[in-house]
């Protein structure tokens, strides 16, 4: 397919003249252009675009033939034909093509070092030289109206309505004959009425003619407008050997072109419809194929407005038209009518400032070779226009005008010359210097996974550890691969190749879109995009001697070339290896015995069309045995096809496929897909040959795959086709459920059509995807630009697109009753990542459809598409998707459908979908009243609250407030203000008319006003009205509940989390519940819960143990010793924080020194045993090791005893802290002390906790929290508290209680308290005598003090200066890294200068810069 | 026997400061029926990433430095990622315990996250002339008695240098003084920063400011040539128009390539004034003699690396302009109308040229790198037996 980039180029005459060319005629290959102005002939040389020659006439001649007015070369290019005004015909001989001259050859100065721009300038580079010389004129007596070249004839119209046939040799008197139109017999088809004109022709000519050769006759529009084909019954073009058909119902007919390949003949009309004609076999009767119009939809303003089409420029491979009109512009289409570009609207019609532009009108165009320009003469009128713009913007540097001729670039789609198997699956765009393709495709990650079995993970394939919690990683990645990005990998041509060999003829790319053959003029070339490198012929001479005639495709790593070897003069098959050098020495070369046409592979075999008509099947077989691998190539079979293919030359593409389980020969005829079915009784041998089946008319494309795969049977074995106009076709094999009766059903399949928006390129099978590419426009203009090209047309991109068709097969089948495929076909598409949105889309289209339908319909389809979602599990959150993007006026017939929406929002709550519950809520309110929506909005916002769902909860409560104020006024406000925080999913919410009257509030506490909780509430809700007071105090009575509840359960974290996210009072809550929930009736239970919660390791007791740490060694003692570093670490940070209260002067280290030697052994012997403890936590510990800088300083401090793991070898780490100078055991008897603190986050949420107790009084609570975290202040601070006389009594007694508890399951089970419960001792005494004197003091020695007398001995020691020691240590730590943030700190203001955004103007003059060439 | 595969799903290519995660899967192969079947240990595993430097040993003169060889036996328990690695080391980051004492079972398989961030301050991969920057993310495991067995998987860093700090919880609009919100806060800042590294490119290389040049020579104008923005990023395509129309001396053939230059600090260099290397990307070659105007579009290929600067090695883009002028600024010849005689003009055969060079400095950025994956010569996948 074609695709327009970049900005017309313009070229300019060099020859100064007032005249304006207006007539544009290519030679037969397109290399020389003849252009043509009042009385100028011109040749253009196409690469370079140079001006050849000029041939001016002299005023005599001008005046007696009148000015020139059209062109036509013959077919070898030695002679040009010009009709002038007054009826002549002048013939130029075209003469020194053949020669080696050159023009515009450079001379570079001599002696002067300079390098060469392109090594191969002087050949390629320059135009041949050519001259013109006038033969005699021909006098034809009357203005000629159309010319049109044959091979050895040149035929010419007349407006006298006589037909001339003139020889190009023999001009003159032997070789002219005339026929007149009257005589021509026309019907409306061949078979009736053979006798005799049976339309009056008198005084009617030809207008316009071509000569189609596939169709061997001419279509002719007639000057009153009637279109007709005109063909003759013999070879020779007699007058009475002519026969004529008609156009029924046609009479506005102004021009005509027609294709080839495709046997199509399209009429422009006044109207400014193009009416695409083909030849019906049978009956000869010329039939409508389709139009091309401009549709009202896309071109509203101009549909109707583009006055009759002025010309008609088929392709030079014909798979687009070019259509211009009177009022100018340019439009494409594919050539069965998919439309592609036209410059009449949007950006080429507007500029950026909204103003019209004037379209572009054309005088005459032609494409250029291969089809990758388009050579446009802009009309006069508007070239002056151009030309006045130039002369206000600057002053113009040549006052005479001069010729401008627009070239178009464009880059086509490798399918349309070259349609083999594995371009099918790529897109690969070729231009006249690059290639486009498209990177990242699924495709790519299958087949290379293939190839390469551990090279590649498909994304989709992620272990479940990866999926949740965030949505956005690899699942909406991977679709956002598929569907959203638009970029192409563009490789340049190499240019060595491309100079030579220019133009590019074919492009192929490999399976796996590694690799990329292109053949130009002669030889080819391949890259690799693993390497990166073009690989081109060693020796030039090969090169040069081939040229590809069949096409290319890759075998594996082979490239397949069919071509011409010039030296042995006969057509070949070779085949040559990727990885060698690109060589004929390395090449397997098959001798072919006619014209190869096409080619293509499968599996392991080659499929040749050649030009007597038939097929050859080869098989390929790779040899290793060489010292580079080889293929060899065999027959397998000749078919011929004559007797099915009129013409060689209309075959459009040969494929072997796997279709229908057996092996079967695609094969694209014009208009049709003819299916050869070939058993495969034998396949290695004779194929039996079958008759051909018509498939589908008007195909431009089929894909089929040779990849199998058991689960998708349905996609991949299907025969895709795009039609043009009328969409894509799939060719879907329909399967037996259960494998029940097979025979029935096996060769059973289902055409079904389906339309997509796109122009599809590639179909990727497993993917269900199709795969295409868009033009794009940018506009350039007020830019500051003066180039007026720029302003005048948009700067033109290829986009590349993707579209999901899968719900339009889907739906088709359940029309069909075929509700079983559908099903089987949905399943095995169910794990695709758009698979939600297919059903999504199902739903959506049958539903507009339905319920917007006028008449009432009698078998409505909502209700089998409905059961057959709830197949799926995603069913609820389909339908609800559904109708949130539907009109509510339409949700009475979807829910009437799919069932009431309070039992789908039941069902979601079941499963626990809270997302899609929520979503049904929004349904509910506006299909329910409000009492029932509150019921259900406060059934989801409990279960939220439960699952913490905390970004739900906020809009529930948003959404009751909503409801409630809803009552009240009415029609709610509209949103004033934006959310803060928008999360996805819930937009809804936002754009839907609930009343947000209240979320900012909402939303504030919960993220603005923290510092609040600090404070007792401020009376934030006494401030809203009766009405939200209700509803407040509703939603406060619940939060309250769930406050309660947590609270009771003893689940501190997540009370916190909810307060937090909620903005809960949490405080003012609290004081309200001192006495009541707030209590602790647990003490031991509850630090054992918050131990847990907060990952919190209980407190070790350094035992004295005997194991010794160097007897131990081995892996197991070093990664302990990294666990602990990670904890330690990050209670480092916090030391200052656990300091502040005493905040003693880190000046200890002779007494540390002591220690140090002092508790060595038992330090190290701790740290063993610490460890063992720690393997519970340790992924939590992992996922916090953060800060490498606090990595290295506790590095150094466990390398001594084992080597090093981290610091040596390792230049970069510079060990900082090696100036402590610490004592290896200190510091290990500092990180066993750490290790026995939880992570630090956990840390900093129990302070947090300790101080929202401490505001709200919650002594008890604070008391627990004062133990896990061995805080011996706050215990000391609690316990002086309790002398308040405040204090309920009831209060002291559960401290004391709790604190005997706990002293006594810690003398039980968890030694690792004692030290501490030791040294707040003091205190509890204390608490005991002021209470009661019930207690035994002795109740609070070390229980294990009988039992273990000299370990204990030692700890009591070691306890008590433990904690100083920490301190002592930290310290210095703690000022060595002073990035490190105050943990202690909660409430930090949030820093209200932000650096102010830099606006760099970069004042970037729009203003000339003077450049010198050096 | 376990195997061992390392696989980035998000793809092999990453900016500094984005978060990288990887998986990091232990496999038994042996299936639960295999008569042979048995468990399988491993003592532990860590995984760190870490960025290897190498000079040619001809361009660049590095400072000698002391020499820490890899010192440790193959029984240690020690990770040193880049042993056996050329170059050197310039950057790591803490290793990370994946796991301690893994037990397998036939037919059991564990996965094992790995995640850290890119360190922002690293160079990005280069593969240059001179110098290379090569990182990877080395994986370590050892069995027990046995010698550490390392799996690397080679990634890509694109840096953007200007990039903001990695932000701190103040540069946030609300400032989560809760301790019990930091948890959501922590995952959506690592987004985020790609997130302003996105916005912060496509807020540099989208505006257009269009600059205009007279491309002269001695002998007159030639053409005039307008780029419309000269900060890019990759994968984009630079585009310029030539108008030759206004020129006064015609123009055979022009060509623009895109070009890097890699120049090593004065410091390191080999030798005094050595020359800067440079490297082509892309060119596009047009003749242009009866041209009026006309543009290109070169592709800034995607896996080639944006420009920067480290104390070793500066790398800049340009785009080189070649001109093929005509020597005599001729005159167009007219046409004079009315001519009694018949009048042929055919195009000189010989033009005396002269050729110039231009140098235009632009400027290329990182982009996507999810897009960059898609191109990358990584997998993003790697695996082992051990």
């Amino acid at each position: 397919m074609y695709f327009l980039t970049g900005w017309p180029r313009r070229l300019l005459c060099p020859l100064r003249s007032a005249e304006e060319p207006f007539h544009i005629q290519p030679s037969s290959q397109r290399f020389y252009f003849a252009l043509l102005s009042e009385t100028q002939l011109s040749i253009w040389f196409s690469r370079p675009s140079v001006l050849i020659v000029s041939y001016i006439e002299s005023v005599k001649a001008a005046a007696q033939f009148g000015f020139y007015q059209k062109a036509e070369w013959k077919p070898d290019d030695s002679m040009v034909a010009v009709a002038t005004a007054k009826g002549y015909i002048l013939l130029f001989d075209v003469l020194g093509g053949r020669d080696e001259k050159y023009l515009y050859e450079p001379v570079y100065p001599k002696g002067s070092p300079r390098v060469k721009v392109t090594p191969g300038y002087k050949e390629e580079q320059c135009a041949p030289a050519l001259s013109l010389e006038m033969k005699k004129p021909v006098d034809l007596e009357a203005p000629i109206t159309s010319l049109q070249s044959l091979q050895e004839d040149l035929l010419v119209c007349t407006a006298d309505g006589y037909l001339h046939v003139l020889h190009w040799d023999g001009l003159g008197s032997n070789g002219r004959k005339a026929i007149c139109l009257t005589t021509i017999p026309f019907s409306l088809d061949l078979q009736s009425a053979r006798g005799g004109p049976s339309l009056d022709l008198e005084g009617v000519h030809i207008r316009c003619m071509e000569y189609c050769v596939t169709l061997d006759g001419f279509a002719v529009v007639l000057s009153d407008g009637r279109l007709g084909f005109i063909t003759p019954l013999s070879n020779t073009i007699t007058a009475d050997q002519l026969q004529g058909v008609w156009a029924a119902d046609v009479c506005d007919g102004t021009c005509v072109a027609v294709n080839n390949k495709y046997r199509l003949m399209a009429f422009g009309c006044a109207s400014g419809s193009v009416l695409v004609y083909m030849i019906d076999t049978t009956t000869g009767s010329m039939q409508l194929s389709h139009r091309l119009e401009l549709t009202p939809k896309h071109y509203p303003d101009i549909y109707n407005k583009t006055g009759p089409v002025k010309l008609i420029c088929w392709s030079p491979d014909y798979s687009v038209v070019m259509v211009t009109w009177e009022c100018g512009g340019l439009s494409l289409w594919s050539v069965f009518g998919a439309h592609l570009i036209c410059t009449l609207g949007e950006d080429f019609a507007y500029q950026s400032d909204g103003t019209k532009k004037d379209p572009l009108k054309i005088s005459s165009m032609s494409w250029g070779a291969e089809g990758y320009h388009l050579w446009v003469l802009p009309y006069r009128q508007e070239r002056r226009r151009q030309e006045e713009q130039d002369v206000e913007m600057v002053s113009p540097p040549h006052p005479s005008l001069q010729a401008g001729i627009l070239q178009f670039h464009f880059i086509k789609s490798a399918l349309t010359v070259n349609p083999c198997t594995s371009n099918q699956e790529q897109v690969l765009l070729h231009g006249e210097d690059r290639l486009y393709l498209t990177c990242g495709d699924p495709t790519q990650i299958h087949s290379a996974s293939d190839a390469h079995p551990h090279t590649h993970l498909h994304p989709r394939d992620s272990s479940p550890l990866h999926q949740p919690p965030n949505p956005d990683s690899p699942l909406s990645q991977g679709l956002s691969t598929l569907l959203g990005h638009k970029h192409w990998q563009v490789v340049q041509i190499h240019s060595t190749y491309l100079e030579s060999n220019w133009p590019i003829r074919f492009a192929a790319i490999d399976s796996a879109g590694q690799c990329i053959a292109v053949a130009g003029r002669r030889g080819f070339a391949h890259y690799s995009l693993f390497t990166r490198k073009w690989k081109l012929f060693g020796n030039i001479t090969q090169e040069q001697n081939m040229t590809v005639t069949g096409g290319l495709a890759w075998w594996s790593d082979f490239v397949v070339v069919a071509c011409y070897n010039f030296t042995d003069q006969q057509e070949q098959l070779r085949l040559y290896q990727r990885s060698s050098n690109l060589d004929n020495a390395f090449a397997s070369v098959t001798k072919l015995h006619s014209d190869t046409l096409l080619l293509n592979v499968f599996r392991n075999m080659i499929i040749l069309f050649r030009a007597d008509c038939s097929i050859c099947l080869y098989s390929i077989e790779r040899r290793n045995d060489g010292p580079c691998p080889s293929a060899s190539v065999e027959l397998l079979q000749e078919v011929s096809m004559s007797r099915y293919i009129p013409h060689p030359a209309l075959v459009v593409s040969v494929t072997l496929t796997s279709v229908r389980t057996e092996t079967g020969i695609t094969l694209k005829a014009p208009q049709q897909v003819a299916h050869h079915v070939e058993s495969d009784a034998c396949r290695q041998q004779e194929l039996p040959f079958c008759p051909p089946v018509v498939l589908a008319q008007c195909v431009e494309n089929v894909w089929t795959t040779c990849r199998s795969n058991k689960k998708k049977r349905h996609l991949l074995e299907a025969l895709w086709l795009s039609c043009g106009e009328a969409g894509m076709k799939v060719w879907l094999p329909l399967f037996p459920r259960d494998h029940r009766k097979p025979h029935s059903f096996l060769s059973r399949r289902i055409m079904l059509p389906f339309h997509i928006n796109i122009y599809p390129l590639a179909v990727l099978f497993e993917d269900a995807l199709v795969l295409g590419a868009t033009n794009e426009t940018v506009l350039y203009d007020g830019q500051g630009s003066s180039e007026p090209l720029e302003a005048l047309f948009p700067y033109c991109t290829v986009e590349r697109t993707s579209q999901i068709y899968l719900h339009h097969i889907l739906r088709q089948l359940l029309v069909r009753n075929l509700g079983e495929q559908a099903l089987m076909l949905a399943q095995s598409c169910a794990s695709l990542p758009y698979f939600p949105h297919v059903l999504e889309l199902m739903v959506h289209v049958v539903l507009e459809e339905e319920a917007t339908s006028r008449e009432p319909i009698p078998d409505p389809l909502l209700p089998t598409v409905a059961k057959f979602i709830t197949e799926f599990p995603l069913f609820l959150q389909t339908i609800v998707h559904c109708a949130r993007k539907t009109e509510y006026a339409l949700w009475n017939y979807l829910f009437a459908a799919v069932g009431n929406p309070k039992d789908l929002f039941e069902e979601c709550l079941m499963a626990q979908d809270l997302d899609t519950a929520a979503s049904y809520l929004i349904i509910l309110q506006n299909m329910e009243v409000p009492a029932v929506s509150r019921q259900h909005a406060t059934l989801l916002f409990n279960t939220a609250l439960e699952q913490g769902k905390w970004d739900l909860c906020r809009h529930m409560i948003r959404f009751l407030k909503a409801i409630g104020s809803g009552e009240m006024e009415s029609p709610p406000t509209t949103p004033s203000t934006q959310e803060p925080s928008s999360t996805g999913g819930f937009e809804f919410f936002r754009n839907r008319s609930i009343s947000l009257s209240q979320s900012a509030d909402s939303i504030a506490t919960g993220k603005f006003n923290l510092q609040k909780t600090f404070s007792m509430p401020t009376g934030a809700s006494a401030k809203g009205r009766d009405v939200e007071c209700a509803e407040n105090m509703y939603i406060d009575m619940m939060l309250w509940r769930h406050a309660r509840h947590l609270l009771e359960q003893v689940r501190l974290r997540d009370l916190g989390c909810f307060s937090a996210q909620l903005g809960f009072e949490l405080i003012g809550w609290l004081c309200r519940e001192r006495n009541r929930v707030a209590r602790v009736d647990d003490f031991v239970s509850a630090l054992k819960k918050l131990h847990k919660d907060f990952l919190w390791p209980f407190p070790v007791i350094p035992v004295g143990s005997l194991n010794s740490p160097l007897k131990n060694g081995g892996c197991r003692t070093v990664l302990s010793s990294q666990l602990l570093k990670s904890q330690s670490a990050d209670s480092l940070l916090n030391s200052d924080m656990d300091t502040a209260p005493t905040s003693t002067a880190p000046t200890n280290h002779t007494w540390m020194d002591g220690l140090g030697q002092r508790s060595k052994d038992m330090d190290t012997a701790s740290s063993v045993h610490s460890s063992q403890h720690s393997p519970q936590t340790q992924d939590a510990f992992l996922s916090l090791l953060t800060n490498k800088v606090e990595e290295y300083s506790i590095g150094s401090a466990t390398d001594l005893t084992e080597t090093s793991s981290v610091v040596d070898g390792d230049w970069t780490m510079v060990d900082e802290n090696s100036t402590l100078s610490l004592s290896q055991a200190e510091l290990e008897h500092i990180s066993m002390e750490l290790a026995n603190k939880g992570p630090h986050k956990s840390q900093v949420q129990l302070r947090y906790l300790l101080h929202v107790f401490m505001e709200a009084g919650c002594l008890e609570w604070c008391v627990v929290i004062g133990l896990i975290l061995r805080d011996a202040n706050v215990i000391k601070q609690m316990i002086s508290f309790l002398d308040n006389p405040e204090v309920p009594p009831e209060t002291v007694q559960s401290v004391r209680n709790g604190l005997l508890a706990v002293d006594a399951w810690a003398s039980a089970d968890c030694l690792g308290y004692k030290p501490f419960l030791n040294l707040i001792q003091p205190q509890l005494q204390q608490l005991m005598e002021s209470t009661s004197e019930q207690v035994q003091p002795e109740a609070f020695q070390p229980a294990s003090q009988a039992s273990k007398l000299s370990a204990s001995e030692g700890l009591g020691g070691a306890a008590v200066p433990r904690v100083e020691d920490t301190r002592g240590v930290a310290a210095p730590l703690g000022l060595a890294l002073p990035s490190l943030e105050p943990a202690g700190a909660f409430p930090r203001p949030p820093s209200e200068d932000s650096p102010p955004e830099q606006t760099e103007e970069q004042a970037e003059e729009e203003g000339t810069y003077d450049c010198t060439l050096s | 026997m376990i195997e061992v595969v390392a696989s980035m799903a998000r793809g092999p290519v990453f900016l500094a400061g984005e978060l990288m995660e990887c998986l990091i899967t232990f496999t038994n192969p042996m299936s639960h029926l295999s008569t042979s079947a048995s468990s399988e240990m491993l003592a532990w595993a860590s995984a760190q990433i870490h960025c290897q430097f190498h000079a040619s040993e001809n361009r660049v003169a590095l400072p000698a430095r002391g020499n820490k060889q890899d010192v440790q036996a193959d029984s240690d328990t020690v990770l040193i990622p880049s042993r056996g690695e050329r170059g050197q080391c310039v950057l790591d980051t803490p290793p990370k315990i994946l796991f301690c004492d893994l037990r397998l079972d036939p037919g059991e398989s564990k996965t094992f996250p790995y995640s850290e961030v890119v360190p922002i301050d690293g160079p990005p991969s280069f593969r240059g002339q001179a110098v290379k920057y090569v990182y990877k993310l080395t994986i370590g495991c050892q069995r027990v008695n046995s010698p550490i067995k390392l799996l690397r998987v080679p990634f890509r860093v694109l840096v953007l240098q200007g990039m903001p700090e990695p932000p701190f919880p103040q540069d946030e609009e609300v400032s989560p003084s809760n301790p019990f919100l930091e948890e959501e806060e922590a995952s959506r800042r690592d987004a985020r920063a790609l997130e302003r590294a996105l916005d912060m490119l496509m807020v540099t290389t989208s505006r257009r400011c269009p600059h205009m040049f007279n491309i002269t020579n001695m002998r007159g104008k030639v053409a005039k040539f307008c780029i419309f923005k000269t900060v890019y990023r990759l994968g984009e395509d630079i585009v310029g128009t030539f108008n030759f129309s206004e020129g006064d001396i015609p123009c055979l053939q022009y060509s623009v390539s895109l070009q890097s230059e890699e120049e090593i600090q004065e410091q390191y260099q080999r030798r005094p004034g050595q020359a800067i290397s440079v490297t082509g990307h892309g060119r596009h070659l047009e003749s242009c003699l009866h041209t009026a105007s006309s543009h290109f579009s070169l592709p800034i290929p995607l896996n080639v690396t944006p420009g920067f600067s480290t104390d070793t090695v500066t790398l800049r883009w340009r785009l080189h302009f070649e001109f093929v002028t005509a020597r005599d600024p001729t005159e167009p010849p007219t046409v004079l109308q009315n001519q009694s005689e018949v009048t042929v003009w055919a195009g000189a055969e010989h033009v005396d040229v002269d050729t110039f060079s231009w140098n235009l400095p632009i400027k290329v950025l990182p982009t996507n790198p999810a897009l960059a994956s898609y191109v990358s010569q990584f997998t993003g996948t790697n695996s082992i037996s051990i």
